[in-house]
């Protein structure tokens, strides 16, 4: 085992796409290919309509944010739905698989951003991160992987798949031949 | 399109145990890393349905509720984590308890069990452990593995992953974490401790687990509570610091993040029982390491 604590001057720090963490788990055709191997999809972007999305909110208790869905069926029978979440700072894109019988196969996050603490809000760190050129070594994200000892909920993820369910219940059920 | 392309390295992310599960793996072929991290994910399943608190059908959900005072049989996972929850008590004097539940409950921080009427007043010395996965408590407890689990379930991935053939792996539950193989992980410790510098720890072949307590928490009385118990005192642990515990198993790193949080620098000695350190941030700008080695030496 091996373990050292060092100190790494902010400076000297780039973050792409401005202050946060960012990590890149899955494209939306790798999760397909995760959660159902070998089948093929077929897109079935749809549309909420104002009585659906009422209906959906009253089942799961969870705010419908969007009314477009994108949702694919699955060759192998199933739905393959691509959503987000609003985590603390930013959304959060997730994939759900659900089996012919409407039962979760799995979740795949797809990003994980997290904005840096809640040191963001002060002009005089924020200001370090201005005209970093691609020189630097470190990125958050790309070389720093993970982060100990922050708070990290997945409450938003759970609401957002129970929010699918419903969805599932009240609208694909409906459209399954 | 076929994603099945021939990159070196897979990371994927579920939500499992209340937080985001993330599991990476290095020099696998993509398929081979995928199906690794199907199989280390349904380890992690396991203990997040037997282990939940909050699901009355889970081993410690049925534990909680039991009232008869006869043994009930629990899945061997979670038998294994109560034999390490017990040998944490016991080295550590009762600071690690997971009967802490109660208190944790009488501050709203987790929910009372369905049909309970009194929050129970007994401890980890409570508890009994016999043959065949059964457990016994000798007075109503409720016990919580929320300190515990998630180190746990890390370990129990990062060996199916191993099975599996995948020797570099990053495993990480909520800042859980567990490096597999000698090439280093660089991982952020979440510390708001300076605004120029950030901590950062470099990590092979171990784990590590940090915990912040630099929050003020209230419970709707207005008094102070706080997720991090004493289980000795019996009341929240001191709510200014930041606390990493670095140890070859992370079951240890996650259990032992509670008694250095409640203990500082009196924690060396159960440390040391576990092969463990520490590094302990509680003033402005002093790291404290907590070597059982040496003395504690201080940093930056």
């Amino acid at each position: 085992m091996k373990a050292k604590l060092i100190f790494i001057p902010l400076a000297g720090i780039v973050i792409a796409g401005g202050p946060a963490y960012a990590t890149v788990f899955l494209s939306v055709e790798q999760a397909q290919s995760v959660l159902f191997p070998g089948a093929t999809f077929q897109p079935d972007t749809r549309m909420l309509t104002d009585e659906q999305v009422k209906a959906i909110e009253r089942a799961s208790g969870v705010n419908v944010r969007s009314k477009q869905m994108k949702v694919w069926r699955v060759s192998t029978g199933g739905w393959f739905i691509v959503d987000e979440v609003v985590g603390k700072h930013e959304y959060i894109p997730f994939a759900l698989g659900l089996d012919d019988r409407g039962a979760v196969k799995g979740v795949e996050v797809l990003e994980y951003r997290e904005a840096y603490g809640d040191q963001i809000r002060n002009p005089e760190w924020r200001k370090q991160f201005l005209d970093k050129g691609p020189d630097t070594k470190l990125q958050l994200g790309k070389n720093i992987h993970n982060i100990s000892g922050a708070t990290l909920s997945c409450k938003h993820i759970t609401d957002g798949v129970q929010r699918l369910l419903a969805t599932y219940e009240l609208v694909l059920k409906q459209s399954e031949r | 399109m076929n994603s099945y392309s021939n990159s070196l390295s897979v990371e994927r992310a579920q939500p499992w145990l209340g937080t985001l599960v993330s599991i990476r793996i290095e020099g696998l072929p993509v398929p081979q890393a995928h199906r690794a991290i199907d199989a280390a994910f349904k380890e992690i399943a396991v203990v997040h349905r037997r282990m939940s608190f909050h699901d009355a059908d889970s081993d410690v959900g049925q534990l909680n509720r039991n009232r008869t005072r006869r043994p009930v049989t629990v899945h061997p996972y979670t038998f294994e984590v109560l034999q390490w929850a017990m040998r944490l008590s016991s080295f550590s004097n009762g600071c690690f308890d997971i009967s802490v539940a109660a208190e944790l409950v009488d501050w709203q921080l987790l929910p009372r069990p369905a049909g309970a009427e009194h929050v129970p007043r007994g401890s980890w010395r409570d508890i009994e452990l016999l043959p065949d996965c059964q457990v016994v408590f000798h007075r109503p407890l409720w016990i919580d593995l929320g300190g515990i689990a998630k180190g746990f379930a890390v370990d129990r991935a990062t060996e199916r992953l191993r099975a599996c053939g995948a020797l570099h792996t990053v495993v990480n539950a909520g800042g859980d974490i567990r490096v597999q193989g000698k090439s280093a992980a660089m991982i952020r410790l979440g510390a708001e401790s300076s605004t120029h510098a950030m901590p950062v720890l470099e990590l092979a072949d171990g784990s590590v687990a940090g915990s912040s307590s630099q929050r003020q928490w209230r419970c709707d009385a207005g008094l102070p509570c706080s997720p991090h118990v004493d289980g000795i005192q019996r009341s929240p642990a001191p709510t200014d610091r930041f606390v990493c515990v670095v140890a070859k198993q992370c079951v240890v790193a996650d259990a032992l993040t509670k008694v250095v949080m409640a203990q500082g620098q009196d924690s060396v000695r159960t440390l040391r029982q576990f092969g463990a350190s520490a590094h302990l941030y509680a003033s402005p700008g002093v790291w404290r390491h907590l070597e059982p080695d040496e003395r504690g030496a201080e940093t930056e």
